[in-house]
């Protein structure tokens, strides 16, 4: 895949890049979550 | 490192640039009015800061120049790092660790790492030894960031070595010192940042360089069979190909560079207190992206074209990368910006390794001026935290790196840094995560966990882990050998060891453990 063959090697790309898209949705999903979570529990 | 760019500019350049972090540090010393604001920087911060802080202290100048040379020599394997950054460093760290980091630090009233992990266990015991560790191992890693950057800014500058060691090291001292955190990740912020610019830049041009993307990794994938000698013998395939299983190479780059670092993130205390500045879990959440983003950039881009500058070096000089940096990898990176890019250019990479520099080391004197003034010196004398005595703490800790970066070689001092980041990982990540992860977390099971991951760790180092054994000579007086164990064994990191221990011994005696620690044990310690 673009010029690598090995595929552990191209793989990362990808995982970065999934990684990446997966960061970006889950700050826009949760944009305005978790701003009231000082209940002092844990 | 040679810079092709008129001294001049440069100097111009280089002093507007500290004139603008120094007016930043001067802003964060006006916003900080009590001694949380100086810890933990008021726990008010902005996500956008949260995110290029945590990125900017995180990669340090070594990460750009050091791992991108060493991917030069080993090839593109050593992207799964990235994919470690991202996904331990980036997604573990901010949404499992993080927020509950955040939440716990508040909840009990931690201003520091250590603080934090023995108020989860409601043991002082605990705070005095991890502020211990980190006295005595963190100015190891600090002169390793003094060394680099004074190196950088002699070459760069053309001024004496010491003059840029002391000049360095004051100029960040002096901001640290007057502004505490808030004035470390402001101008963190910054250094970010021209950091993300540049790399960006230098992704794009070293692509357009060489005829495009699938060009440019189609002419690295050709060249397998000009691998060394030494290093196929040692288990090399290829740049753009894993090493052979299990062959020294790839105990090398999976569990010294991959697992050491990628793992090792979590065990930072200087990454782990960003968490803590957060207001809430929304602002660590908006901070996921832009981290993200950040940390791919920097060891994404980093070990995409360190690999590729031996198709830039064939094509150019009919060598490979290592060969035509006279055999120091460290030199690669710096010797292609020098050959292959524009002046312009050449100055914003400059700026980016300033940067890089910088934001590491005020990080870094923070975490170990707070710990020893704060944690350690403020406590024993029965105080609480005072802004004061966490300024003459970083003052002392900044005079003890200097002097260790003046007085050792800078190959042990690189090594140090490596085996910090290891003990840091082995002894107190384990016990970390089960108290952030546990109501009633067990005192005895981290007691002891803690205890088998350093000593787990120590013994291999100092037995088995050639790179430290042979520096250390202990195994060579007492056996006669270099290492107990054979290859690939003696590739294998401590940290392995160090970590399996600590979990093994942590999950065995937390169901033994009759007396947990309660809330109010927690609440009890000051």
């Amino acid at each position: 895949m673009l010029g690598i063959s090995d595929p552990w090697v191209w793989m990362t790309y990808l995982i970065c890049l999934i990684a990446l898209l997966f960061c970006g949705i889950y700050g826009y999903i949760n944009w305005n979550k978790d701003s009231d979570d000082d209940d002092g529990k844990h | 490192m040679m810079m092709t760019v008129s001294t001049e500019l440069t100097i111009g350049i280089v002093a507007f640039y500290l004139v603008m972090i120094i007016g930043i540090g001067y802003y964060g010393y006006r916003r900080t009015k009590k001694v949380e604001d100086y810890m933990v920087a008021g726990r008010n911060t902005h996500p956008v800061i949260i995110a290029l802080s945590y990125g900017a202290t995180f990669i340090s100048t070594s990460a750009i120049i050091g791992f991108g040379g060493t991917s030069a020599q080993y090839g593109m394997s050593l992207m799964w790092l990235t994919v470690l950054c991202i996904v331990v460093g980036v997604i573990i760290a901010f949404i499992c660790m993080g927020k509950r980091i955040r939440r716990i630090g508040k909840d009990l009233g931690a201003l520091t790492y250590p603080e934090l992990l023995g108020k989860m266990y409601g043991s002082k015991k605990i705070i005095y030894a991890t502020g211990a560790i980190f006295v005595a191992a963190m100015p190891l890693y600090t002169a390793a960031v003094l060394i680099g950057g004074a190196r950088f800014i002699e070459t760069t500058l053309g001024i004496p070595y010491m003059t840029a060691l002391l000049g360095f090291a004051g100029v960040v001292a002096l901001y640290v010192v007057i502004g505490g955190l808030m004035a470390v990740m402001y101008t963190d912020a910054v250094q970010g940042a021209i950091m993300l610019v540049g790399m960006g830049v230098l992704l794009v041009l070293t692509y357009i360089y060489l005829g495009g993307v699938t060009a440019a990794n189609s002419a690295l994938d050709s060249m397998g069979s000009l691998v060394p000698s030494t290093l196929s013998s040692m288990g090399m395939t290829g740049w753009t190909s894993m090493p052979e299983f299990g062959s020294p190479i790839w105990m090398t780059v999976i569990t010294t560079l991959v697992l050491g670092v990628g793992v090792g993130v979590l065990a930072q205390p200087q990454l782990a207190v960003r968490f803590m500045t957060a207001k809430d879990g929304k602002s660590l959440n908006r901070a996921i992206p832009i981290g993200a983003l950040f940390i791919v950039m920097m060891t994404g881009v980093a070990f995409t074209v360190g690999p590729l500058t031996n198709v830039y070096f064939m094509d150019t000089v009919g060598m490979l990368a290592i060969d035509a940096a006279g055999g120091n990898a460290d030199s690669i990176i710096p010797l292609y910006i020098n050959s292959a890019m524009p002046e312009l250019f050449v100055i914003i990479f400059m700026l980016t390794l300033l940067s890089a520099a910088m934001s590491t080391l005020s990080s870094l004197l923070h975490t170990m001026g707070t710990t020893l003034g704060g944690d350690i010196f403020a406590r024993m004398k029965g105080v609480r935290y005072s802004i004061r005595a966490n300024q003459i703490g970083i003052v002392v800790m900044m005079i003890a790196s200097v002097i260790l970066a003046v007085m050792m070689p800078g190959s042990i001092i690189a090594r140090a840094t490596a085996m910090f980041m290891g003990l840091c990982t082995a002894a107190l990540l384990p016990a970390f995560v089960h108290g952030i992860t546990s109501k009633n977390p067990s005192y005895l099971a981290a007691k002891w966990s803690m205890t088998a991951g350093a000593g787990g760790w120590l013994l291999w180092a100092v037995f088995c882990h050639l790179a430290e054994s042979k520096m250390l000579g202990i195994c060579h007086a007492l056996f006669g050998v270099d290492s107990l164990v054979s290859s690939p064994w003696c590739y294998l990191d401590p940290l392995v060891v160090g970590v399996v221990l600590s979990v093994t011994i942590l999950l065995v005696l937390i169901p033994m453990d009759k007396h947990k620690i309660t809330h109010e044990d927690q609440m009890r310690l000051t």
